[in-house]
């Protein structure tokens, strides 16, 4: 009876996850049921860890044209979740353009609690049609990490930001009582990449992307995301000048003689990954929210950075686990 | 024609005269055509007397209240600070010199700004131009169930706060927002008002739009000192609540879209011609600021502007937009959040933006 695949629930595409801070101060799954093609999976026995680790997966490893997935997750107060992917969530085709499929998650943080998203990226391939929506609702002093990025399709088969549409919105709400609404939209980023174009001039889709094969958002809040919010923050301060004169390159070998701190040192590395991976990031405190973008030509430098950045920095493992980050690990 | 020159590039420039030629030629047609018309409409004393026939009598037709505005609103004077901002033009540019990206295949080899511009155009346009149309739409209808069209106007501009993450094209948007409800309340407001005083309507909308100054100046005054966008440059001058929700927002930041949205409302310019002076205005910034990088001079700054390219253009993604709700407004362009973002990284930077 004890099988690591939770009970289904009665709604198609719907599955619900709720987790409590137990009395002995650890969380644990109160509740987790899916529907087909949604399917969850909590592998880890709560009682060991500080964060409850659920696996978001579908049959398949991917969504069908059409497909409808609403996930509801609940943290309540003062307790933590992280949920992870396995590989990249695929959308396949759809048969005709109106046939959306359907993304969506509704989380809802209470107190204290802390939510840790950081999946794979979505690969739509050629033909798709996909609106994927996140909200996520947090009352006062709750955190989130919650990271959304998408590829230009099976680069191997030559896809190239070959689908019909995507939509990614993400929404970040502050609850509380004393709002006038009870409830305010700190920040709404949302990315629309739609093949048709309305005139004749603009790029195409693949045109308009300019060469980048993944782009990402990151976004941060709450107590627990401070150090690595301030961290994203930094280090884009810390990037160096665009047209700037290098006039390092002299010192070259007096720089050999003398270690860098390590920060520096791990810095000079990322940044000569940037250079070579041509990937560009910005960051901004928006309302409250560390905002960060990203794009890269190649899906793993994306990876490899957003990764380099969460593990060097160090807090997310700290707070949520080392499984918070396997799915932005560096290769 | 012009083929006297066996050389190519004769031949082209000699082509290009010719067609300079009879643009003239046909310009100068078009002048006297006018003039003949004018001619035939104007009445003289004898055939009219304007004491008999007073109603056939029209004076040169002055124009409406609203076009008078449409002037003002639209005259690159209009003091909204817009040069000081190349939405990202300029980081574009530094951006390409050493292209990070390869550029595509399949992409011509363009000059940079006409890349730029349509990917520009369609970019603020998919970001900001459904809060103009909303905003419009609230003040210009008064319909009862826009009971509070300030709080509308309010719920609108933290909407625009929420959906723009990006601080250097937040910063732009806040400093003209702002420029914009000054010179509503100093120069236009009175003279509005006397205009349009007739309907309910205007007068909720002018009183709503004095609410929310005062929303603003009570948020600025309430807020912490340094909370004021149009001034600092670093990453975290915004809103420095990063504290786990410790401080919220202001409860009005002034974005331009939909106050330019209230204000062509209320000064009588159609949803249309609003949105259209809206986008025009960016392409009006983007090209002067071309100018100002050195793209290109003058002449080829207004050729661009008065090109059927620019104006097809504005109306495609006026009509991309049209129904489009402001919960729906989003980024077309991912890379251009990345280019406004790194403008922060340039080396140096003659724009804000």
């Amino acid at each position: 009876m004890n099988s690591p695949f939770p009970k289904s629930s009665s709604t198609p595409g719907e599955g619900h996850v709720v987790v409590r801070l137990r009395p002995e101060g650890v969380s644990g799954l109160e509740a987790c049921s899916y529907q087909y093609p949604l399917k969850l999976i909590s592998p880890i026995r709560a009682s060991e860890t500080k964060s409850v680790l659920v696996f978001l997966l579908s049959y398949g490893g991917g969504l069908v044209g059409g497909d409808k997935v609403n996930l509801r997750i609940d943290v309540q107060t003062g307790a933590r979740l992280h949920l992870v992917t396995q590989g990249h969530t695929k959308v396949f085709k759809s048969a005709t353009p109106d046939i959306v499929t359907r993304q969506t998650m509704h989380v809802d943080l209470a107190p204290n609690a802390g939510f840790c998203l950081l999946p794979d990226p979505v690969q739509p391939y050629e033909g798709s049609v996909c609106e994927q929506t996140q909200i996520f609702k947090l009352a006062r002093n709750a955190s989130l990490c919650l990271l959304d990025w998408v590829t230009r399709g099976r680069t191997a088969l030559g896809e190239n930001w070959s689908f019909v549409r995507w939509v990614g919105r993400n929404e970040v709400w502050t609850v509380a009582d004393d709002l006038p609404a009870g409830e305010r939209l700190l920040v709404r980023d949302a990315v629309i990449l739609d093949r048709t174009q309305c005139h004749r001039q603009l790029p195409t889709l693949p045109d308009s992307m300019h060469g980048v094969g993944v782009i990402g958002t990151l976004v941060l809040r709450g107590p627990l995301m401070k150090s690595v919010g301030e961290f994203f923050l930094a280090e884009f301060a810390a990037l160096p000048r665009l047209g700037a004169r290098d006039w390092r390159s002299d010192d070259a070998n007096q720089a050999a003689d003398t270690p860098l701190p390590p920060r520096e040192e791990w810095r000079a590395d990322r940044l000569r990954m940037e250079k070579e991976s041509a990937l560009l990031w910005s960051a901004a405190n928006v309302r409250g929210c560390v905002v960060v973008k990203f794009g890269a030509p190649a899906v793993e430098a994306g990876r490899d950075w957003i990764g380099s950045m969460l593990v060097h920095e160090g807090s997310i493992a700290q707070h949520f686990g080392d499984h918070a980050l396997m799915c932005v690990k560096p290769t | 024609m012009g083929a006297n020159s066996p050389e190519a590039i004769r031949l082209d420039d000699n082509d290009k005269d010719n067609d300079e030629e009879i643009e003239a030629q046909i310009a100068d047609l078009e002048r006297r055509v006018a003039e003949a018309k004018s001619k035939r409409r104007q009445p003289t004393p004898t055939s009219q007397s304007a004491s008999t026939h007073p109603t056939l009598f029209h004076p040169p037709t002055a124009p409406t209240p609203a076009s008078h505005f449409l002037l003002l609103l639209s005259d690159s004077a209009l003091p909204l600070g817009s040069f000081a901002f190349s939405s990202g033009l300029e980081s574009y540019l530094a951006h390409q010199k050493p292209p990070p990206f390869p550029p595509p295949p399949s992409l011509p080899p363009l000059p940079a700004f006409a890349t730029f511009l349509p990917l520009s155009l369609s970019s603020h346009a998919s970001t900001t131009l459904p809060f103009v149309l909303a905003a419009h739409r609230t003040h210009h209808h008064h319909h009862p169930n826009t009971r509070h069209p300030a709080a509308r106007l309010a719920a609108l501009d933290d909407a625009q706060d929420a959906t723009l993450v990006c601080t250097v094209g937040r910063r732009a948007s806040i400093a003209q927002g702002r420029a914009l409800l000054g010179i509503w309340e100093r120069s236009f407001a009175a003279e509005a008002g006397m205009r349009s005083g007739t309907g309910a309507g205007a007068g909720a909308g002018q009183a709503a739009l004095r609410e929310f100054a005062g929303l603003l100046r009570g948020a600025s005054s309430s807020s912490s000192s340094s909370s004021r966008p149009g001034g600092g440059r670093g990453g975290d001058d915004d809103d420095d609540d990063d504290d786990g929700g410790g401080g919220d927002p202001p409860a009005v930041a002034a974005h331009l879209a939909p106050l330019f949205g209230a204000v062509c409302a209320l000064v009588g310019l159609g949803l249309e011609q609003t949105a259209y002076v809206f986008l025009l205005g960016h392409v009006k910034a983007l090209v002067s600021a071309a100018v100002r990088a050195g793209v290109f001079g003058p002449y080829q700054a207004q050729k661009t502007l008065a090109s059927g390219g620019v104006r097809e253009l504005i109306a495609a993604v006026i009509a991309r937009e049209w129904e489009t709700p402001v919960e729906e407004a989003g980024q077309n362009v991912p890379v251009m959040d990345l280019w406004v973002g790194r403008h922060e990284v340039l080396y140096s930077r003659i724009f804000n933006s």
